[in-house]
């Protein structure tokens, strides 16, 4: 739109407008005829404006735009305008004024101002220290967190040189690479973290974050720089990584001492097994059956405390070593077991007629079945027994049971049942070690699942684990490499990496698990 | 054992567990005449013996002072004048590593000591049975 131009004879009468004015001030020209200048003031300013005019009058020195000055004018309409004014006197005493209606551009001053005055409270109330370089890395601005947390102030440092404020502490090799090589590139620096020792604050960890700030000009860059001191996050890292290498190597030892134990604990005792098996045989004539029993019961004993240490054998392994997955079809290895149990001819034992075929560690499968029958067989106090085998879908689970109706086990030891050696009955009447249920539980626990057991007192007892189709966990513990590292099997064929022991029961697609009708198997 | 008038050497440190194969081998009439060593360092020096006839087997011990087992086996078997004697493992030791450990080194075989002393006399009977059987490097 073009400026708007009225020309005012000395006594303030309008003389003539152009189309421009007529547009701005809404009068027609007829209309702009009939008034003086100030009627296109807002009515406080008109009592003054008379007397400027005559001054402008005698002195006319031109007025130029933005001179500083809030001048407002007023529509037909009655609507206040910010207005700016340029004056110059014609030769024959008129003046030319020319309009220009600033309400735009006063708009946009007030919105910048709120833009600004948005983004600095934003600034200061950032828990992140920034700072804002120049091209030549002065330190343009700072915001109160940069202050606090290097406890410097405002004066030395906006104006200063960054790599030589605060006595050169940010003058060093990653910084200076940074802003020579990274900034002036116009590459962003994304989360560099690097420690350093600050002559106020001492040795901080700062994760840096820096990139040129949108929108500054070529010739005039502008970059941000965000510091975050993340010391007590690091030290809270390390003190975790330290407490985790030390839980490692306390399972480690762990692991260690259970086989070195369980070894040399084996030496002796075979050769009090040995000399009394001798001294049984040699002084046959000299012993009277006390002395007989007596070696009997030594010997038996040596036998029990062989159990006990292959038990802790046994139940350390489960976990340390682990085996190649395999395809282990259940309906085959269930009856292999069951086989080689061989059951007396009292007991009768059911197997589900399909049981699902998995992809696991074939030993841990044996474990968990041979411990649960075997269990069930030697407790067994009916005289028909029957143990039945089962398999159920759970909540994205396998849940097999070995159900008996032996002796049953009273609710308050189901949780002992399940710890090391822990047996309900003397062990002179059942000879037992305590492992089995143990080792089922470790197995199961390590492939994700969990054991338990229902029971009812004289009427028998239903053990059962519960196996993930697809554990995440377990798959986790076998990336683990230090589940390969144990002290001295770490060269053993069965173990594999994490890769091949990493699915511990996928079903083969097509062969689900159904339990609708019991096949008996034949012994 | 095969040739009868052939020496059996048995590398061990427990005493008892030497006893207990000096009956065993008693009790089962094997009549070839036995040496007795407590380690491997011992036994190489025994081996190496000048004048002395080599023996027909050696039963060894894995966990032994001074020279285990697996050391003894990585000397005597990179040794073109020992390396054919069959050494038989016998050892309380169950784990995989040095069952694969004795079998690399060529081991004849790996048997584990019972604690019951009758089971250890069948072990020892299969390995007398078997090495009467089995044909030897003369």
């Amino acid at each position: 739109m073009a400026d708007a131009i009225l020309v005012v004879a000395a006594d303030g009468r309008i003389l003539r407008v152009n189309a421009a004015a007529v547009q701005l001030f809404g009068y027609s020209r007829e209309e702009f005829a009939d008034l003086s200048v100030e009627d296109l003031l807002p009515r406080r300013h008109r009592p003054n404006h008379a007397a400027q005019r005559a001054r402008f009058t005698a002195r006319p020195d031109s007025r130029a735009m933005g001179s500083g000055l809030e001048l407002f004018a007023i529509r037909k309409d009655g609507v206040e305008f910010n207005v700016d004014i340029s004056l110059s006197r014609l030769e024959n005493g008129d003046v030319l004024a020319t309009v220009y209606d600033i309400t735009r551009r006063k708009r946009a001053e007030e919105s910048l101002a709120a833009a600004r005055e948005f983004s600095d409270s934003i600034i200061a109330t950032m828990q992140e220290s920034l700072l804002v370089l120049d091209a030549d890395y002065r330190v343009v601005r700072a915001n109160p967190a940069f202050f606090q947390t290097f406890r410097v102030g405002e004066e030395e440092t906006v104006g200063r040189a960054f790599v030589e404020m605060h006595g050169g502490c940010w003058d060093f090799p990653e910084m200076r690479r940074l802003l020579v090589e990274t900034l002036p590139s116009d590459h962003a620096v994304d989360a560099f973290e690097f420690r350093h020792e600050f002559p106020g604050i001492g040795s901080r960890y700062l994760r840096l974050n820096a990139c040129r700030i949108v929108g500054s000009a070529e010739h005039r860059k502008l970059y941000l720089i965000a510091l975050e001191d993340i010391t007590a996050r690091k030290t809270l890292e390390s003190e975790q990584a330290r407490m985790i290498r030390e839980l490692e190597r306390a399972n480690e030892e762990l692991k260690n001492f259970a086989y070195v134990v369980s070894h040399d604990l084996k030496a002796p005792l075979r050769a009090i097994g040995s000399l009394a098996d001798w001294i049984g045989a040699d002084q046959k004539e000299r012993l009277d059956d006390e002395g007989q029993e007596h070696l009997r019961l030594l010997i038996q004993r040596v036998r029990r405390m062989d159990g006990l240490i292959d038990g802790i054998l046994q139940y350390s392994r489960v976990g340390r070593v682990h085996e190649t997955a395999v395809t282990v079809d259940l309906n085959q290895l269930v009856p292999e077991v069951i086989d080689s149990l061989a059951p007396p001819s009292h007991i009768r034992i059911e197997v589900a007629e399909r049981l699902p075929v998995l992809r696991t560690e074939r030993t841990r499968m044996l474990q968990l079945f041979q411990n649960l029958l075997s269990n069930a067989i030697r407790f067994m106090d009916k005289p028909e027994g029957l143990i039945r085998v089962d398999c159920a879908e759970l909540d994205g689970s396998w849940r097999f049971s070995v159900k008996d109706n032996g002796p049953g086990i009273d609710p308050r030891h189901f949780e002992r049942i399940f710890q090391l050696f822990q047996t309900l009955n003397p062990r002179d009447r059942v000879e037992s070690t305590g492992v089995g249920l143990s080792i089922v539980k470790k197995i199961a626990e390590g492939l994700g699942g969990r054991v338990g057991v229902d029971s009812t007192p004289g009427q028998g007892s239903a053990f059962w684990f519960q196996l993930p189709k697809g554990s995440p966990d377990y798959k986790a513990a076998s990336a683990n490499p230090n589940d390969r590292r144990p002290g001295r099997d770490c060269r053993d064929p069965e173990a594999r990496d994490g890769a091949d022991s990493s699915h511990p029961c996928v079903l083969d697609a097509g062969n689900p698990c159904r339990h609708d009708g019991l096949a008996e198997t034949s012994f | 054992m095969k040739v009868d008038c052939k020496t059996i050497l048995l590398v061990e440190d427990d005493q008892v567990d030497a006893m207990t194969v000096k009956r065993a081998l008693k009790e089962l009439r094997v009549t070839n005449p036995l040496d007795h060593v407590e380690n491997g360092e011992q036994a190489l020096a025994h081996l190496r013996e000048p004048g002395r006839a080599k023996p027909c087997i050696i039963l060894l011990d894995l966990n032994m002072p001074i020279m285990t087992g697996i050391e003894f086996l990585q000397v005597a078997k990179a040794d073109p004048a020992l390396k054919r004697i069959p050494v038989i493992v016998l050892t309380t030791s169950e784990e995989q590593r040095d069952v694969v450990e004795s079998f690399d080194l060529g081991v004849a075989g790996y048997m584990r000591k019972p604690v019951d002393y009758r089971e250890f006399v069948d072990t020892v009977r299969s390995i007398d049975a078997y090495w009467t059987l089995s044909e030897l490097p003369v």
